[in-house]
């Protein structure tokens, strides 16, 4: 279990905050105790009469106790958050590098999204596991041990039964609850993604359920599925109630036969009286200091679940090959061969690619087109060895794909696909992601060969680019590429979001910087393709045609009839 | 508007019983508690001071071990009824939130938003729960049981009473002003923590990028980066909370520290009370002081609930709001019953129409329009223009601000909502399929029985014979979300499947407008007529095929119908039509 082994080298990494909140937490545990234990005894002590310096003595020892354990409940509460926090950052990293291999190949499912949200959500649980899970018992033990010890001055019987006590409550009472839980909450789960699925169909679907009359009894569906969350949840709670409460009776009880006990030992005159409320009073608090075992559960769950989710998600990335050593030479356009290419996706049921021969030359240019889910991305994705393809050989500069270390590509590449990220930063920060010093001066004419010129370069972008425009996200995607550069050029669908005016503004500038190397665009338009060296079109995996514009016109194929249906395609479609 | 209460009050109603009910066990866990310490109080005065033989003391040890059992089962009843009550108000909260959305008109669901929807009814919902399992319980318990507390310490031991009575208020205060000092700390970090916060998915979503452009090492640190100033940030506030939970920790201390000392004095120097009275009091002010300190967790808790509960209830108010007049037709009109429709394609007319999603969108007013019944409708227009919003408003998808539309001469309110759409088949640009097999994501275009035939024969006419036969299971395939995903041209022949099995009268058609496969245009060109033979068919129309044979083309521009007739009527008389149809071909032809 790789993410427990993480977990652990976080912790350890934290040992010296994690010490000195140990320390604070048991000397407030002993304080508490002490505290009342004192108190008790103070108040019996009374009974003899005693001179009024003992008491005073007494007094200003409770007094110090209070402010020593409130002290060291600050001390205790400022390290293990500062711990907790400092132990996420950890996780982060280390899973974010597990997470790098395997981009976007394990992590491309149709809700993608919701993956990474869940990935972030698990790792942020995982840090609970510290604070609710790991901490709490360790301190609790070592308080009751040294309470056990103090009682054990007074009788090694009394001290027996805090023992036991000890025992139930620390990993009887919370084994108990864990059993009953488990089954409960993961019911809980699945009645909670239950809810959100039909409910998410039901917006999604709205149109077509109100049309066909079918809105009723998708609300009767929710409804129930909502009553049955509900009732599972609340079955959830009373489990977590009632562990608290055996904790509390099982306390009380304990409590108890320290005074039945105690009276037994008194009537034996094998203890002194005095010291039987000290003794109850001790009792009564150290279980109260327990109360976190009581939600010990709930946490201890939650964390095993997000741990073992993450460990179906990362494993597959530990058996990343390693990459070879050759490298694509980056001073040169490089030549493009994919022979017998087949290629599926992990999470779908027919192949995207079926058999693909294609042969680009080194710096000619090359488009694909067909329709959306044809297989055209899937090439862009194999060509930057994002996939390995099932069956068949890609080559540049006739070198197999797979001898070649996949960084050298992405570096010799400018690459704009058709999802583009942008994180939260500048219009800079997101240009320069290759790293590369690049002037003002260039990078503001970038910018302005990418049709942005009004954008400035400090210009704030927000998560995901949410303060851009689709058509501004393509052209500061694209000004990326051409800042970043390379004598391969891989786009996908770089302006479907554009108009014709711009668009063209744009492919002049693109194809001045890269003349002489080897282009590869996906269009989603058949327009501005009679400068191609060749065109390949695509249906459902397949290459079903290739060559110039005006071959494939005069041929009257696919091509051509995809031409005429565009033709007929007036409004949004332009 | 009668409807001037709050959602959390609405809930509150519900829970009066329960509430009563809470207060009764609260008043006798109070009297649990007190009835402990007095027992234990007695036993070890009994044992200690009076050295009374264990033998003597079993029905007193008896009852304080059933006090002990009693104490236990009160808490737990009280959290049974939190528990019972926070069921509660979630399913009624959803059941809102689900009727709501169920009934929402089209507009307000085609506000996208979709995520956000679900996750307030899961997890905003979830979150207002702490207010019935936890605020509610907690506060009751503290407004009866140290009240209960107190008069049982001043009818024994008054002095006592006096400092709990004078120091308690310090307490509750203290948590208030904790959580305002906090919560302002924490507003004045907001922009910063979220900033810090979101690092770490931003990184990877954009992991592929990253990747591409040789980032990714450097990313680990950026995300190291933020996350440790995400916790000095943090640590900041909490550091706050802490100071102050230290200090109302030295209140408690202190407060129990003068009870004790009092107590010392008046058992030593004035010799005025008995060792029983002193323990006694000594056992339940600890008890009275973490009653008091509960208060503080469950206000916080209680506050939380309260913002999740709030933003359930601004969604519930946005979409009254939302087109208000619009909303009150729907649910006013009886719907249900009234005229019925019949099988044949009705006489279709606006008179007067307006129609706005907000009161600063844009209008949209059809002064008069007639559609014949078997007519070929092409609604036509630059994008934005309100082509989609006409078409919903005809299909009654939409209620009118003002205005009306008759079908076959009569309002369209007079007739039976089901029978209008039973008549209507409608084929969107991105049909949705429904998590199930593919018979049952056909079998939902008509409410009439079907069997499989049917189905197969609507399936194969939309041209998706060829696709099923190639599957393992057929038409029993699972597709939809958890099962096979279909390609945009299958999704579109699937939403012609549906619209075949139900032989509409009334055909609406959201065109799509780029992206399909040769097969699929080729199948809709062939059946859409197919289908329309014997219907009325109202299309948004983006293919100039449809248009040209179109009976009548709508052309429709900031929300006004500007133009209709015929293509060739239009091109000639309306520059704005022609200089689009021409427009685009032009810049296509290039």
């Amino acid at each position: 279990m790789s993410e427990l082994t993480i977990l652990t080298k976080a912790m350890f990494r934290e040992r010296k905050d994690i010490a000195i909140a140990m320390a604070g937490g048991f000397v407030a545990g002993i304080g508490g105790v002490s505290l009342f234990s004192a108190s008790g005894y103070l108040i019996s002590q009374t009974v003899f009469a005693p001179p009024l310096y003992t008491l005073i003595v007494l007094i200003s020892i409770v007094k110090i106790l209070g402010l020593l354990r409130a002290v060291s409940r600050y001390a205790e509460r400022l390290y293990t958050h500062q711990a907790t926090f400092s132990i996420l950052s950890r996780l982060r990293t280390s899973f974010f590098a597990k997470l790098v291999p395997m981009a976007p190949g394990r992590l491309r499912t149709q809700r993608s999204g919701d993956l990474l949200a869940r990935i972030v959500g698990d790792v942020e649980s995982l840090q609970h596991y510290f604070l609710r899970v790991a901490y709490p018992p360790v301190v609790l033990v070592m308080v009751f041990l040294a309470t056990v010890l103090f009682a054990s001055v007074y009788s090694i019987w009394i001290a027996g039964l805090l023992v036991l006590g000890m025992l139930v409550v620390v990993f009887i009472v919370p084994a108990i609850i864990l059993q009953g839980q488990r089954k409960i909450r993961g019911r809980v789960r699945q009645q909670r993604a239950a809810l959100s699925t039909d409910a998410t169909e039901m917006l999604y679907g709205f149109l077509e359920l109100k049309v066909y009359g079918k809105l009723r009894k998708r609300e009767q569906q929710l409804l129930e599925s909502s009553d049955a969350l509900a009732s599972e949840q609340r079955a959830a709670g009373l489990q977590l109630l009632n562990g608290q409460s055996l904790h509390t009776f099982v306390s009380f009880l304990i409590a108890w036969s320290v005074l039945v006990l105690g009276g037994y030992l008194i009537m034996r005159g094998s203890l002194a009286g005095v010291f039987l409320a000290m003794l109850i009073m001790a009792a009564l608090t150290v279980f109260e200091e327990a109360a976190a075992m009581a939600t010990l559960p709930a946490y201890k769950q939650d964390s095993q679940h997000a741990a073992q989710r993450l460990a179906e998600t990362v494993q597959d990335g530990e058996a990343e090959p390693r990459q070879p050593e050759a490298s694509l030479r980056s001073d040169t356009a490089p030549s493009i061969e994919l022979s017998g290419v087949s290629f599926q996706y992990a999470d779908e049921w027919r192949p995207a690619l079926r058999d693909v021969h294609i042969r680009i030359p080194a710096g000619s240019k090359a488009a694909i087109v067909g329709a959306s889910g044809s297989g055209k991305t899937t090439i862009i994705e194999l060509l930057l060895k994002l996939h390995a393809p099932n069956e068949g050989l890609i080559r540049m500069n006739d070198t197999p794909l797979e001898e070649l270390h996949e960084a050298s590509i992405w570096q010799s590449a400018a690459v704009v696909l058709q999802q583009s990220h942008f994180f939260r930063g500048t219009i800079r920060d997101n240009l320069l992601l290759n790293g590369d010093m690049l002037s003002e001066e260039e990078l503001r004419d970038v910018l302005v060969k990418a049709g942005l010129p009004y954008k400035s370069l400090d210009d704030l972008v927000y998560e995901r680019g949410e303060n851009l425009s689709d058509g501004e996200k393509q052209r500061l995607a694209l000004a990326r590429a051409m800042a970043k550069g390379g004598h391969l050029w891989l786009l996908d669908e770089p302006t479907s979001s554009l108009d014709v005016v711009t668009e063209q503004h744009i492919y002049r500038q693109l194809f001045e910087q890269a003349a002489g190397d080897t282009l590869v665009l996906i269009c989603h338009r058949l327009s501005g393709l009679e400068s191609m060296d060749q065109i390949i079109v695509m249906d459902q995996g397949t290459i079903v045609e290739a060559g110039t514009y005006g071959e494939l016109m005069d041929k009257e194929g696919f091509f051509y009839e995809m031409k005429q249906i565009e033709r007929q395609l007036i409004g949004e479609g332009g | 508007m009668k409807r001037k209460q709050t959602l959390l009050s609405e809930l509150m109603s519900e829970q009066r019983r329960s509430m009563i009910v809470l207060t009764g066990v609260s008043l006798a866990l109070g009297a649990a508690i007190i009835g402990q310490a007095a027992l234990l109080s007695e036993a070890v005065n009994r044992i200690f001071v009076m050295h009374a033989d264990l033998s003597s003391i079993v029905f007193l040890l008896g009852s304080l071990l059933a006090v002990m059992l009693a104490r236990a089962l009160l808490a737990y009843g009280n959290g049974r009824i939190g528990l019972y009550m926070a069921a509660r108000a979630k399913r009624t909260m959803r059941e809102k939130l689900i009727r709501k959305l169920a009934n929402d008109s089209v507009s307000a669901t085609a506000g996208g938003q979709t995520g956000g929807k679900v996750s307030l009814m899961l997890d905003a919902v979830d979150e207002g729960e702490g207010y019935f399992s936890q605020y509610l319980p907690r506060m009751i318990e503290a407004a009866v049981i140290p009240l209960l507390m107190l008069g049982v310490v001043f009818a024994w031991h008054y002095p006592s009473g006096i400092i709990m009575l004078v120091t308690a208020p310090f307490i509750p205060i203290f948590m208030v002003l904790v959580g305002l000092k906090t919560k302002k700390k924490s507003e004045e970090k907001v922009e910063q923590l979220s900033q810090f916060a979101g690092t770490f998915l931003d990184s990877l979503q954009g992991l592929v990028t990253l990747k591409l452009y040789g980032r990714a090492r450097s990313q680990e640190q950026e995300i190291e980066r933020s996350s440790l100033a995400f916790r000095d940030a943090t640590m900041g506030i909490l550091k706050i909370a802490f100071t102050n939970t230290f200090m109302l920790e030295l209140i408690v201390m202190l407060s129990i520290g003068l009870v004790s000392l009092e107590l010392a004095l008046q058992l030593v120097v004035f010799q005025s009370m008995s060792f029983h009275t002193a323990f006694f009091v000594l056992l339940l002010v600890p008890e009275f002081f973490s009653l008091l300190k509960n208060t503080g967790t469950a206000f916080h808790s209680g506050r939380t609930s309260m913002g999740a509960m709030r933003k359930v209830e601004q969604l519930l108010e946005e979409r009254k709001g939302e087109g208000q007049t619009g909303t009150e037709r729907t649910t006013v009109q009886p719907g249900e019953e009234g005229l019925m429709l019949g099988p044949m394609p009705p006489n279709i007319q606006l008179n007067d129409v307006r129609f706005q999603y907000a009161p600063d969108s844009f209008k949209l007013y059809v002064e008069k329009l007639t559609i014949e019944p078997g007519g070929k409708i092409a609604i036509v227009g630059k994008s934005g223009a309100g082509k989609t919003t006409l078409l919903h408003l005809i299909a009654g998808l939409l209620p009118s601000d003002s205005g009306d539309i008759q079908l076959n001469g009569r309002p369209y309110e007079m007739y039976k909502r089901s029978s209008w759409f039973e008549g209507m088949s409608y084929i969107t640009q991105h049909p949705y399929i429904f998590s199930g097999t593919l018979a049952e994501n056909i079998a939902i275009g008509t409410n009439r029985a079907v069997n499989r035939s049917e189905v197969e024969q609507a399936a194969a006419s939309a041209g998706l014979a060829e696709m099923i036969g190639g599957l393992e299971k057929g038409f029993d395939t699972l597709v939809g979300e958890g099962g096979r995903g279909l390609s945009g041209g299958e999704k579109q022949r699937l939403a012609l499947a549906r619209a075949f099995l139900n032989q509409p009268a009334v055909i609406l058609f959201d065109e799509p407008t780029v992206g399909l496969d040769v097969h699929t245009e080729k199948v809709l060109q062939r059946s859409i007529s197919e289908l329309a033979e014997q219907a009325t068919m109202i299309t948004v129309a983006h293919r100039l095929y449809t248009i040209r044979e179109a009976d009548l083309i709508l052309y429709v521009e900031n929300g006004l119908l500007l133009g209709s007739g015929k293509h060739d009527e239009l091109v000639e008389c309306l520059p704005a039509y022609a200089e689009m149809v021409h427009l685009q071909r032009k810049g296509r032809a290039g």
